[in-house]
């Protein structure tokens, strides 16, 4: 049937639309911002703040 | 105590380790596979001329089967003959034993050597 | 519940908030999004693949094998609250292990993680593109490839996650409402409390066709009906308060699929002969169609489709969760410790694991990835025990605060370990050669990072959480 083939294409193509705005704004994003800023996230870092582990 | 410096990474070297995780990841999914050794052993029990009631099937249960697509026994008769196979040697469960505890009692011994570092730099020496 | 975070004591308003969450993830996350999060991942259990435990050892069988799974995965639930309402952090079990028991327990832990997550993942991408065949199959068209549709379940999804985790896990809670709303109507309307049931169990029920080695070896499969459950605490440092809404999300959730798990043995079992339940594709739809009802057949398909990707989706999210984690403390390449300026994710973690998702849903088989993805959660489940021991033992009740302690210890800790030893009994019986190839994967990889990985990890920089020195040290 005409419409499932048509589908097939439709998928193919929303999936490339999808990866295609992933790739791109990861490539826009990492030439914007420095690795330093990028990779500035520190575990425990919220955790210090809110959490007090103390009775 | 001293602190631990761990030296700078290349981006070169950063690839190479990330691949190395991935082929050892692919080869243990693959190479069973590769061997034949996958999968359980189902064994089918053939019966001739099968009818419902040689596959000792109830009215109830023909009914169903019925309902699902299966017109008569001969059709029902390879799902419902299949059946698996538990045998196994006492050699193979002792080796998988040793195996699985032995990884854990070498995870636990090498991680406990790496966290007293950790605690002893972090905390520093009483 | 919007304000959880400026009242939560130590940040006093808006301007700290900002300092504090600069460049980390967002805290955005509610108890309820936790509970979507967890039985979002599992509830696709329910859908396919528990009825394998049928086809192991008969109806019975899986009843028992489901309620012991359950005692096995309440336990997992329990000692999980307790550990990560304390440690909150993305990573959840990894960043237990670190914390507890130590560096190269953690590393294999984050690789429990990745890989029972993103082989469930492909597992479940798989079975949207067998679904959509079904559906042209049954409009009378045949041959349909199911290729397109698995890639774009994988790409819609992580570009999903990539926007940000708010919209992701908010999608998950629709859905696996849905989902579960399915299989109740189900249990309703087949059963006896509005007038004629379809229900046969009386005739349909057998004695137990492999005796009790059989429910043994149902155990392997007894699993899937919660597989997935624990990675509740991968959301750790996306929630607003996480000391409070893990517990409560995560025991919510399995209470949830015990629900769930019970009624659709019950449905399923009255509705069909063991024989066929054991090796259906897709038995809650089967039920539906038994059932005669147009309508449920119509609502358990979209279930399908829904559970589905709501488990998908959730295990994008906690792969790159446990990925971003190891690589932000250099267990793998720092380069994956990156957070998206914008929307907040760790984008380069979910990135990453597409294209090795995309490797095992279109090119491997489907038992052989499940099987992969069940041991690395058996293998997990076994280190929560050994966690949970030294967790009390090195730091003991008294000395720091917990937001949830889970009671009887050790108690919870000794039955979990005993259920996973059987567990390993019954994978031994189907598939004991993955076992080993799987172990020896274990073992390779941990004598890589122990020898080689470890020096570029900064030793007491990896210890983050701000708890006394533990006892014994």
């Amino acid at each position: 049937m005409l419409i499932w083939n048509l589908a097939e294409y439709v998928a193919w193509a929303l999936a490339a639309v999808l990866g295609a705005y992933i790739i791109i704004d990861w490539l826009r994003t990492d030439s914007r911002y420095s690795e330093e800023e990028l990779t500035s996230s520190r575990e425990g870092q919220l955790e210090a703040m809110t959490e007090q582990h103390e009775l | 105590m001293e602190r631990y410096t761990p030296p700078p990474q290349s981006k070169l070297g950063q690839i190479f380790d990330v691949l190395v995780l991935l082929v050892l990841t692919v080869g243990a999914l693959y190479v069973p596979l590769w061997l034949g050794l996958a999968g359980s052993a189902q064994v089918h029990q053939t019966v001739d001329a099968p009818t419902w009631e040689s596959l000792n099937q109830n009215a109830a249960m023909v009914e169903q089967w019925g309902k699902l697509g299966f017109a008569d026994a001969e059709a029902a008769a390879p799902l419902i003959t299949a059946r698996f196979d538990y045998s196994f040697s006492i050699f193979a469960l002792v080796a998988v034993i040793i195996t699985v505890v032995g990884y854990y009692a070498m995870m636990l011994k090498l991680s406990e050597k790496e966290y007293r570092d950790v605690i002893a730099e972090k905390f520093g020496k009483e | 519940m919007s304000d959880t975070a400026t009242n939560t004591p130590g940040i006093a308003g808006e301007a700290e908030r900002a300092a504090a969450q600069n460049g980390g993830l967002l805290r955005v996350l509610g108890p309820a999004h936790i509970w979507a999060l967890g039985v979002g991942i599992v509830l696709v259990g329910e859908y396919m693949g528990w009825n394998f435990a049928v086809g192991k050892g008969g109806a019975y069988a899986a009843l028992i094998a489901c309620w012991f799974a359950g005692i096995l995965y309440s336990c997992v639930a329990m000692i999980d609250s307790e550990v990560t309402s304390t440690v909150a952090a993305a990573g959840g079990q990894y960043t237990q292990a670190k914390h507890i028991v130590g560096p190269l327990m953690a590393f294999n832990v984050g690789l429990y993680l990745v890989f029972a997550y993103t082989m469930l993942e492909a597992a479940n991408a798989i079975t949207v593109g067998f679904l959509v065949e079904t559906v042209a199959g049954m409009t009378g068209h045949e041959g349909l490839d199911p290729q397109p549709f698995i890639v774009l379940a994988i790409m819609f999804l992580a570009w999903l996650n990539y926007r940000g985790v708010l919209a992701t896990l908010t999608f998950s809670l629709v859905i696996t409402a849905f989902a579960f709303s399915s299989i109740l109507i189900l249990f309703l309307a087949t059963s006896p409390v509005f007038g004629d049931s379809p229900l046969r169990h009386a005739e349909l029920m057998t004695d137990l066709p492999y005796g009790w080695l059989g429910v043994l070896a149902a155990m392997h499969f007894g699993l899937w009906y919660y597989l997935g459950i624990e990675g509740t605490c991968q959301a750790a440092e996306e929630v607003r308060s996480p000391a409070r809404s893990l517990p409560f999300g995560t025991l919510a959730g399995i209470m949830t699929l015990l629900i769930a798990a019970t009624l659709t043995w019950y449905v399923s079992v009255g509705l069909m002969p063991w024989e066929y339940l054991g090796q259906s594709g897709v038995p809650l739809f089967d039920a539906a169609r038994m059932s005669g009802s147009t309508a449920l057949t119509v609502l358990l398909g979209i279930g399908t489709l829904f559970a589905t990707l709501a488990s998908a989706n959730g295990c994008i999210n906690d792969a790159s969760r446990a990925w971003f984690a190891m690589g932000r403390d250099h267990y793998l390449p720092s380069w994956f410790g990156a957070v998206h300026p914008v929307y907040r994710t760790p984008y380069r973690a979910i990135i990453f694991l597409v294209p090795i998702a995309l490797i095992f849903a279109l090119g491997a088989p489907l038992d052989q990835v499940i099987t992969f993805s069940i041991l690395s959660g058996l293998l997990e489940y076994t280190f929560m025990p050994l966690n949970v021991i030294l967790f009390r033992r090195k730091w003991p009740l008294e000395t720091i605060k917990r937001g949830y302690e889970h009671p009887f210890h050790p108690l919870p800790a000794i039955t979990l370990l005993c259920l996973c030893g059987i567990t390993f009994f019954a994978v031994f019986l189907g598939y004991g050669t993955q076992l080993v190839a799987m172990i020896a994967f274990y073992i390779v990889v941990s004598l890589w990072f122990h020898f080689w990985r470890y020096r570029f990890v900064r030793r007491a920089a990896q210890f983050t959480m701000p708890w006394p020195k533990p006892q014994g040290y």
